[in-house]
């Protein structure tokens, strides 16, 4: 009997009490009609005089049932309250949660599915007696629809107790208290944007100051506030561009100057809302400075100053390092030309890498036109690109190695026959555009900054800052041919340049077995099967155009024909790994501390866990990025000192095209890996350097945690 | 993968969007072309139509909103004005097979029968030709057509957007409005308004 009246007192306290005018059973908390079930709930069953709290009318909905925003959009009807109050006691306007795009058949409605949480602020008198409970009547009527349309109504009471207590009058039920919690989290946040917005072509263009939103953004659509503004149907492309948001709308029956509303933006799996007001005035900066990407505020001058410099320590990249010692080899049995031959073999050699880098930028360009999201490592994501650049690498080893003399009109075309008179300064200029081909993957400290720059730049700006990069490329090939006292200095040829030249082979060999093992990650080991097999096919036809040379007229005939169709079958099986799943791989084994795979719901929810996250982006052609995890990474020290911190190892592994991590490297002004960033328990990400040292990531990790306490926020049973 | 996702559906949304353009009706222009089957069999288009003007309504006799105006009687008093006015009532019902409010010519003749509406014709629209021609949204939409074949008027019935029929008393009908505009040889004041409503059915 005493459990009862607790139970009947707990009722009313936190609970509506449903009138007689709406369809109900026999719970008096709700109103239970067929297709959802409606209460209205306080935030808190006590209140103190001259309080104000929020009331929440909340709909739960059956699946595929759905209520409407305040504009419907093309059909539907809003929620509407009435209330019945006591004198001096009142209640705001309805708050909206963010609505929901409901496409049916042609049309869209703005709406909810699941559940709409709708709040009021409740503000009682102060001079309201202690005491005396107050109670508030609600009238509502609302549509609730699916293929069909339904309208309901309902009353809901409520009734509150009063106390002059401000102290007492807070805490309430854990649930009630994750409801409101969770409702004001999807209202639309802070003050409006002001916007701009522009009736031209027959379009409409929004376009919305980018700062307050959060980065990086991954989808965005605007719910009009009223009837007729715009199609709301219609889609809506969007782009980013110099921090500000455009959205392409088409108008509606209405169209209107002003236009106000709610944007709906996503970032990785989060969702937000920002009131919006535009008109056709100029969009006024606002006036809170907040950081964005770092890259992005890089003067031009400084970011090609940084082009320039990337594209000096590419020349010391592993991949490129080869293609340049070729060409230092070439020159060098150049020593006896005069300064103008060699000046012209300089220029066209950086013609070369200047060409390969516009080419790029243009393609690069009209990828972004496109709205693609691609990043610099792009071409070895490709399992096909990365097969056909072993197979090169493997010739040019066999060749300089002296297995192959065929390889001699191969190098040509790759530049170690730049030196002979005849074909030399087609194979300088090929070679600079295959030095620049081979730099392109390895990102170096500098390269990041710069294209995370470019790509969201206008489109000159993105080509100087290209083709900076391609000119530092160039740089110390041009010094070389151009200053005669080094070019002087460099050995007079002879027979070491025979031994050299064999030993250049083993780099080119090695990256050959590089590109084997990058493959091996990016397709398993059926692709690596594959490219074994084309590489033995295309050793096996060269091997016979060899020998056809000096061959008798039978043999000739035979290699005319079997050597084409190893050639082919080479070629055919290094395109056929690019038809193998490329989904199914795992991140490339790597020892140090134990990481999860990277993804933004799982960072979301441990930054809001309040845990400390250290990402790292990465990718198996990426040597910067393994070097990286094993010179500061993998130590018992980093290791221990995670632990400690109880830091979230995410790792994200990049070695595939994966949109979700581009869009992330974005969002830090970054268009490739290596990328770490450190999140601390309160406060912004911050980047790492693209080089670490085990110092810098101690030093890192010390900081995340606030010191003195436990900063694992306490976890609600 | 991105790429090949993103070229076929950014195409798609380039040869889309000026037919979508061009689909929407606008006031003042010639009212998007028809032709439609009624109750009976017989074909009528625009085009036929041209001398007399048409009010178009859309309808789905299971939608609140459109029982709204029904129950009460508001559109048949609406369809007997126009037709004395000398209107063609034409009401369609773009509704497709297996969704609400779809209805055969027997079911149809029997709704118009028992509501005691009078409109000149039903036209059966199941495949949404007429509907997505003029941009219909919801049940009831409603459109007025010239003489001239001009789109004088689209949108609600009237200003309150609600299945009441308690709203239907001091409620401003924008086609009855329209209706006396024209009759007063006016252009009408309030061409375009809400169509509010059950979606239609397509």
């Amino acid at each position: 009997m005493h459990v009862l009246l607790l139970l009947a007192m707990t009722w009313v306290l936190v609970s509506p009490v449903v009138g007689a005018a709406g369809p109900s059973d026999h719970d008096p908390a709700r109103v239970r009609t067929e297709h959802l079930t409606a209460r209205l709930l306080a935030e808190r069953p006590v209140v103190a005089a001259g309080e104000s709290l929020d009331l929440a009318l909340v709909f739960e909905l059956e699946t595929g049932w759905h209520t409407y925003w305040r504009n419907p959009g093309d059909s539907g009807e809003p929620p509407r309250v009435q209330w019945a109050l006591p004198d001096g006691v009142s209640v705001g306007a309805m708050r909206w949660p963010r609505p929901s795009l409901i496409r049916v058949g042609p049309l869209a409605n703005y709406g909810y599915s699941g559940r709409a949480a709708h709040l009021f602020r409740l503000h009682v008198p102060v001079d309201w007696r202690a005491g005396e409970p107050l109670r508030v009547v609600a009238d509502a009527r609302w549509l609730v629809c699916k293929e069909a349309c339904i309208p309901e109504q309902g009353r809901f009471e409520l009734q509150l107790d009063v106390t002059d207590d401000p102290a007492a009058s807070h805490g309430s039920a854990p649930a009630v208290d994750r409801l409101f919690i969770e409702a004001r989290d999807r209202l639309p946040a802070g003050e409006p944007i002001r916007a701009h917005v522009e009736n031209s072509d027959g379009r409409l263009w929004l376009q919305v100051p980018a700062r307050r939103l959060p980065s990086p953004l991954t989808g965005a659509w605007l719910f009009a506030g009223r009837w007729g503004l715009i199609d709301h149907a219609a889609e809506q492309p969007w782009r980013l561009h110099d921090d500000v948001l455009t959205l392409e709308l088409t108008p509606g029956e209405a169209p209107d100057d002003r236009l106000e509303g709610v944007l709906v933006v996503e970032s990785g799996s989060a969702s937000r809302a920002f009131p919006i007001e535009a008109d056709a005035n100029p969009t006024q900066s606002t006036p809170e400075p907040v950081p964005t990407a770092q890259a992005s505020d890089l003067a031009l001058s400084s970011a090609l100053l940084f082009a320039i410099l990337g594209g000096l320590i590419l020349n010391l990249m592993p991949c490129v390092f080869p293609v340049l010692a070729i060409k230092a080899l070439a020159l060098a049995r150049q020593a006896g030309a005069g300064p103008a031959a060699r000046l012209v073999h300089g220029l066209i050699y950086t013609a070369g890498v200047l060409t390969f880098f516009a080419l790029v930028a243009g393609l690069l360009l009209a990828l972004r036109a496109a709205g693609a999201a691609i990043g610099w490592g792009f071409q070895l994501q490709s399992p096909v690109f990365v097969a056909l650049m072993a197979y090169l690498f493997l010739v040019m080893g066999l060749a300089l190695a002296g297995g192959l003399t065929i390889g001699s009109r191969l190098m040509g075309l790759a530049g170690a026959a730049g030196a002979k008179a005849d074909h030399g300064h087609l194979g300088t200029f090929v070679t600079g555009a295959l030095a620049a081909l081979v730099a392109a993957p390895c990102t170096a400290p500098f390269m990041g900054a710069a294209l995370g720059y470019a790509l969201v730049q206008s489109w000159y700006i993105a080509l100087a800052i290209m083709l900076a990069l391609g000119f530092g490329l160039a740089l110390p090939f041009l010094v070389l041919a151009v200053v005669p006292g080094l070019a002087a200095r460099l050995p007079r040829p002879g027979a070491w340049m025979s031994v050299l030249e064999q030993l250049l082979a083993f780099p080119l060999l090695a990256t050959a077995a590089w590109l084997t093992w990058v493959l091996s990650v990016q397709t398993g080991s059926a692709g690596v099967g594959a490219l074994l097999a084309g590489a033995l096919s295309l050793v096996f036809g060269l091997w016979l155009l060899e020998r056809s040379r000096n061959a008798r007229r039978g043999w000739r005939w035979l290699t005319l024909v079997l050597a084409p169709v190893s050639l082919i079958a080479a070629l055919g099986l290094a395109v056929g790994t690019g038809r193998l799943d490329v989904a199914t791989v795992r991140t490339a084994a790597t020892d140090g501390p134990r990481a999860e795979p990277w993804s933004a719901g799982r960072l979301a929810q441990a930054r809001a866990d309040g845990r400390p996250v250290l990402v790292n982006m990465s990718a198996a052609w990426c040597i910067s990025c393994l070097v990286n995890e094993r010179v500061a990474l993998s130590s018992d020290a980093v290791a221990k000192a995670m632990a400690g911190a109880d830091v979230l190892y995410l790792k994200g592994d990049w070695t595939n095209r994966d949109p979700a991590i581009t869009d992330y490297l974005a969002g830090f002004g970054r268009s490739g890996v290596p990328m770490y960033v450190v999140y601390p328990v309160n406060g912004k990400p911050r980047l790492l350097p693209q080089l670490l040292t085990e110092q810098i990531v101690l030093d890192a990790l010390s900081t995340l945690v606030p010191s003195g306490g436990d900063h694992r926020r306490e976890l609600r049973p | 993968m991105l790429k090949h996702r993103l070229f076929p559906s950014l195409a798609l949304i380039f040869v889309l969007l000026p037919l979508l353009a061009n689909a929407a009706p606008r006031i003042g222009e010639p009212a998007p072309a028809f032709s439609g089957t009624d109750t009976t069999g017989k074909i009528w288009t625009l085009e036929g139509l041209r001398g007399k003007p048409v009010v178009l309504e859309w309808t789905n006799h299971d939608c609140p909103y459109v029982r709204k105006h029904y129950g009460a009687g508001n559109m048949q008093a609406l369809q007997r004005e126009a037709a004395a006015a000398g209107y063609i009532w034409l009401s369609v019902i773009s509704s497709a097979p297996g969704k609400q409010g779809h209805v055969g010519p027997a079911e149809a003749d029997a709704l118009t029968r028992t509501r005691n509406a009078v409109p000149t014709a039903v036209l059966l629209d199941p495949d949404g030709a007429i509907g997505r021609a003029y941009g219909a949204r919801t049940t009831p939409h409603m459109f007025i057509v010239d003489e001239q074949g001009t789109l004088v008027y689209m949108g609600g019935i009237d200003d309150r957007p609600t299945s009441d029929p308690a709203d239907i008393d001091g409620a401003i009908n924008y086609v009855r409005a329209a209706l006396a505009d024209r009759a007063a040889g006016k252009p009408v004041a309030q061409p375009v308004s809400r169509p509010y409503g059950c979606s239609v059915k397509y």
